[in-house]
Formats: structure tokens, sequence, C-alpha cells
């Protein structure tokens, strides 16, 4: 059946960011400020009323386009994104840059189409989308080094997009249908056509996962983004990927295993990690990791789980990026080398971070204790015990880094006695706010409950389990006080898995820039100039004898025109690759909007 | 300020012999509580999950400081980038 876009039951939520979103830079001051959070609170209420549906679907050349697929899972996290948007653009709402407020609209747009696609090509607009506007969060901090991680975080995302894609391409021709469906991956390794897409297409969702190797990107691109940027980042990209995998991949056993590396992973490197905002990249990492792994395991406990802990987790990790984010706001740096002793001028943001790191923790009465304990007790009930203590390990680590370490170092620690104030109200309000929400969905926790896709038969506080966490928590703490000489930081960097691309992108430029080079122009220009050159410019002699007499009179006219066009193209050509970038996502919405209002 | 005499509280010894005494306290409890859902070995003994918490705390700040010292960490100007 088809229905309309914007039809009285189904509005598009996307379209309030991506249409909405440009009049931002004609308004000012408190009227543009009203209109953002207007066009914020509009998507989540469209959220709110959509129905359970097929909606949007529109015929384009040979195939069939379907922007609004509203179920159980696409709708629950259609909601935790349009929550996030209210409360990311709240946090945001003081910044003047309207190329970076725009960027971060497109980016909660695309987001939300992804989530809301019924079909593999407009996932793949949005998905393109997403890359191509977050990657200017990070741009706009407009430093040397925040630049070159954009162009390493873009190259990441156009190589999963395009494997995603062959993927795409590879599925429709086997079945000649563009609609999304479901298509784990078994095994190790790609044995036919089917399997070869299958896992395609799990690639191409599992670099925007942040899936080691092909999770550097993260860490990476993360801190170096904006102040305001990094909390829109944290919570999109990753967990987008998670419901794509959710409704593609479901059950694909290898993902147990890359979801449990990576839940530890993360883990490790926070442990030798300086800056507080790439400390929280890697918990961003280690908590996806459960994500994956439950996704693999695939059971109806695991995937509501998985979409119970997306959910506390977009809250709980923007409010972490939100804190750090306001102390590099403040006081100009994020490293905790530099800081400490903030505790007696930032208390209030020290209090809305540490509710953030208890949440995370999985702290009782903290929204991460009803989210997380569903995903590893599926793995306990499952029986794979070493997948369990795996992730109960990893729980250790995340209270030791995000609830002990980060706190620790920023607010107590060695006093640098940095002169620093609360941030702004908006700051402020946005932190009050998912702070709200974390203590209030680990208390009641039946709504959520009651918005997974699978019916929930899980109690989070029994005696027993409550009892298990608060052990394993307060033991750590313990060890982290015994140990804590051993944690003071040093001003490091570590090498992750983009040490590969990064090392071998620089042998291969000196590759072209010494031998290559000195070979063509040594060897392969002689010899060019002997066989082909000289021939050629005998003949030309004689040609130009006829073109001077008979062409040339045509021509010029011809010339003269081709001057002047070129004359106008050449501003577009700046050489510079944000332009482009600019010009190719302009081409994108533009096909979007055409296609969403064209009947 | 009210919220800073509360930090300035909870910073004193006196707050950190209550701490000891809560740990203590929790594992002697951990005796008395009934085990529904049995997973493995590891859930019937009581205090296990002390035990693994404080053992993993140490573990995981061990090893991953081993392996960062093996040659993952790196001065800050590795890549020859300039500041963040």
């Amino acid at each position: 059946m088809m229905r309309e876009m914007f039809s009285l039951e189904f509005v598009h939520p996307s379209a309030f960011y991506l249409i909405g979103g440009l009049l931002i830079p004609l308004l000012k001051g408190r009227v543009r400020q009203g209109y953002m959070l207007l066009i914020a609170l509009l998507a989540f209420f469209a959220v709110v009323n959509m129905p359970h549906g097929t909606f949007g679907v529109y015929e384009f050349l040979d195939w069939k386009l379907t922007f609004g697929n509203v179920d159980k899972l696409s709708k629950v996290f259609a909601y935790i994104f349009a929550i996030m948007g209210v409360i990311g653009v709240i946090y945001s709402i003081h910044v003047k840059n309207d190329g970076e407020q725009l960027a971060a609209f497109y980016y909660v747009g695309g987001s939300l189409g992804v989530t809301l696609a019924g079909d593999f090509l407009s996932l793949f607009l949005f998905w393109e989308m997403m890359a191509f506007s977050s990657v200017f969060l990070v741009w706009y901090r407009k430093s040397k080094s925040s630049v070159h991680a954009g162009f390493r975080y873009l190259l990441w995302h156009v190589a999963g997009g395009l494997i995603l894609l062959a993927g795409i391409i590879l599925q429709y021709s086997l079945s000649g249908d563009l609609t999304i469906q479901y298509s784990p991956f078994h095994g190790w390794w790609p044995a036919d056509p089917q399997s070869l897409a299958s896992f395609l297409i799990l690639i191409g969702l599992i670099v925007n996962a942040a899936v080691p190797p092909f999770g550097a990107w993260l860490p990476d691109a993360y801190p170096a983004a904006t102040v305001t940027g990094a909390v829109f980042m944290s919570a999109f990209t990753t967990k987008t990927a998670v419901y794509a995998l959710i409704r593609i991949c479901a059950g694909s056993e290898i993902l147990i295993v890359l979801g449990v590396v990576m839940a530890i992973y993360g883990v490790v490197y926070a442990v030798l990690e300086n800056d507080a905002r790439r400390l929280l990249a890697y918990h961003i990492i280690s908590q996806v990791g459960y994500m994956v792994a439950g996704v693999g395991l695939g059971t109806h406990m695991a995937i509501n789980g998985v979409v119970a802990h997306a959910f506390c987790h977009i809250l709980y990790k923007s409010l972490l990026f939100m804190g750090t984010g306001s102390v590099l706001y403040m006081t100009g740096t994020a490293k905790l080398t530099e800081l400490g002793g903030l505790y007696k001028t930032m208390p209030r943001t020290m209090i809305y971070t540490v509710i953030g790191g208890l949440s995370i923790s999985a702290f009782p009465l903290f929204s991460g204790f009803v989210s997380k304990s569903m995903t590893v007790t599926a793995f306990g009930e499952a029986h794979l015990t070493w997948a369990f203590m795996a992730l109960m390990l990893a729980s250790a680590g995340t209270f030791l880094h995000t609830g002990l370490k980060v706190p620790y170092f920023i607010w107590f620690g060695k006093d640098q006695g940095i002169k620093a104030k609360e941030p702004p109200w908006n700051m402020e309000l946005a932190m009050i706010i998912s702070s709200l929400f974390c203590i209030g969905l680990g208390v009641f926790y039946k709504p959520l409950y009651a918005l997974l896709p699978y019916s929930v038969h899980f109690e989070p506080y029994t005696a027993y389990h409550t009892w298990e966490t608060l052990q394993i928590l307060l033991f750590t703490q313990l060890g982290f006080f015994l140990l804590l000489k051993k944690l003071w930081c040093k001003n490091t960097i570590s090498l992750d898995t983009d040490w590969f691309p990064r090392k071998s992108a620089k042998a291969f430029m000196w590759f072209i820039n010494k031998p290559m080079a000195s070979l063509e122009y040594n060897v392969i220009g002689e010899i060019y100039e002997f066989i082909i050159q000289k021939p050629i410019m005998r003949v030309a002699v004689y040609l130009k004898k006829i073109d001077t007499v008979v062409v040339d009179g045509t021509i010029n006219g011809v010339g003269k025109l081709a001057m002047a066009c070129s004359r106008k193209m050449q501003k577009v050509q700046s050489g510079q690759i944000q332009h482009y970038a600019m010009l190719m996502v302009a081409g994108v919405i533009a096909v979007i909007i055409i296609v969403m209002v064209l009947p | 300020m009210k919220l800073l005499e509360i930090v300035e509280v909870l910073r004193t010894k006196k707050v950190r012999r209550i701490a000891y005494g809560v740990l203590i306290l929790l594992i002697i409890t951990d005796f008395f509580i009934p085990r529904h859902e049995v997973h493995f070995f590891g859930d019937e003994i009581p205090g296990f999950w002390s035990l693994f918490g404080f053992i993993a705390c140490v573990l995981i700040i061990v090893v991953s400081k081993w392996i960062g010292h093996l040659g993952l960490m790196q001065h800050e100007n590795y890549y020859d980038e300039g500041d963040v």
C-alpha cells in the first residue's frame, strides 16, 4: 500500500531537521535558538505520533524506495535519537556557527532517516549523509590536527560505505529487491554469493559500529571534534550502526567474538589514555561491544538487552561527553595531566558527570543497571560462560575509568589551581535533563521495557543480581584506590589499528615522491620524447598548415564561449576537499528533497 | 557553598573507614542472599564477585600498562601533527 510522506498520521521526523534546518542561517539571537529547539521538539512529537506501518513509499526508476518503515524496533531507536536531538540542541544552542549547527541537524536527520529506511538505497543515502555531515563537526574545531583527523574519519567512512554499497548491489543482483531484509552472516568466511553479500553488508555496518580493527576512526576523531559536536557524535553513528546490525545481521555468530573483544579492547586502551574525551571514546567502543555481542547472540532477551542498552547508553554517554566537554570549554583542556582540583570551582558539572559515570558502570538505581544486565544475563542463560565472564570483567573496567579515573583526575587528583566556572545555563540544563533520564530510567524502567521489540521476562532488581553488581563495583573501587599510583597519566597517545594505514600512507607518499617521480622524469620521460613526441611533432607541423587556413575561424567563436564558462566554473573548483564534500552533500540533500516533495 | 562542604566531608578519613565497613558487610550479607538463577559455579560461592571485582580491577590495570609499555604508548607528537 502506498502512503504519503506527509500525511496526517505520518510526518517523517527527518524532514524537520533536513528542511527546517535550512532556515537557521537566516535567523539570529533568541529567535534562532527558539526555532532550533522548536524543530527538535517537533521531530520528537513526529516520532511519538508515528503509527506502525509502511509510509513514504516512492517509485524511483525501477526501484521502490521506502522512507518510513515503522515497527517496534525502528520506533524505539527513533525515540532515543529524537530525544538526543532535543538534548543536543539545548547543549549546543549557544553555538553561533551556522555551518556547525547545520551539520549537527543533518547528522541527526540522517540518523533518523537510516532508522526509518525500509530499503537499502534510502538507508545508504542517509548513511552517507551522516558521514558527510558529521565530519564537519570535527572540522569546525578548526585546529590543524582536527582537520587531519576529519580527513581520516571521512576516509574510513567512505571506505566502509563503499563496502556496504558493494554488499547492497550484490544483494540486489541476487534477490532483485531493494527491501531491507534479514540476512545474517554465518561462519567465518563467505562461501557463496549470498553469504558474500551478507558478509560485505556486515563489514560495511561494523565499520560504523567501530568494531576493531575498523574502529580506530572513533577515538581519533571524537576528541578532535568541537565541544558540542562530540556530544552529537557520541550518540548517533555507532548506535545507528547497532540498529542496522539488529535489523539485518542479528544472530551472526562472528559478532559475539568481535563484540566481546571490543568490550575488553576499549577498556585496555582507556587505562593508557590521558585525554578525557578520548578515554570516553574508547569506552564507547567498549559499550558498543556489549551491543555487538548481544546482536551476535540474537536471542529475544539479548536483542531486548541491546536495544535497552543502546537507549540508556546514548543518554549517559552524551552526559559524560557533555561533562568533559564543559570542562574543555571552560578550562581549554581535557587532558587529565593538566586538570585536577576542579571540585572547588565546577562541583555541579562533577555531579552530572559522576551520574553519567555511575550509569555507564551499571550501578543499581542508575540506567545502565537495567539495560546492561539484560544483555549480560542473556549470555549467562545461553551458557556462553567465557563471554559472560569477559563482559563482567569489562564492567569492572568501565567503572574503573569512567566512574573513578575521569572524575578523580579532573575534579580531585593534583590541584592545578585552574580558575574555572560552571558552564553556561544551556549546557547545564542539557546535563540536568540527561542526569534525570539516567536516574529515572534506573528507577522506573518499566516504560523503557515496554518499548522494547520483544516482550520482556527479566527483572533487574533481584537481591542476588543487585548484590553481585555491588560487589564487583565496590571492590573495583577498592582496587582503584590501592593502585592509584599506577593510574597517574602520562602525556602520551596510544597507537591503534590506524597506525597501519597512517604509516603506509606515509610510505606510499615517499614512494611516489622519490623513486616513482625520478623514474618518471628520467626514464619514462626520455622514452616518451624519443618514440612518441618527435614523430607526432612532424605530423603536427603538416596538420597545422591545414588548420590555420580552414578550421580556425569556426573554432575561435566556440573557444571564447568555453573560456567564459570555465571562468565561472573555476570558482566552484577551489581545490579544498571540504568544499567538494559540501557540494556533494548539497547534491544528496537536493535529491532527497526532490524525492520527498515530488508526488 | 553547601555542595562544596558535602564533598569535603566525603573526603575525610572517617568516611573511608565507613567504606571499608561497607565492603566487609557486603561479603558477609552475600552468605544469606538467595540464588535464583545459577549460570555457573561462581554464582554459588559467597563473596565470589567481590574477589572477581578486585582481581579484575588489578588485572586490567597491570596488563594494560604492560601492553602499553610494549610500544603502544608513544609521545604525543608521534604522528608529528601538533596539538589537539
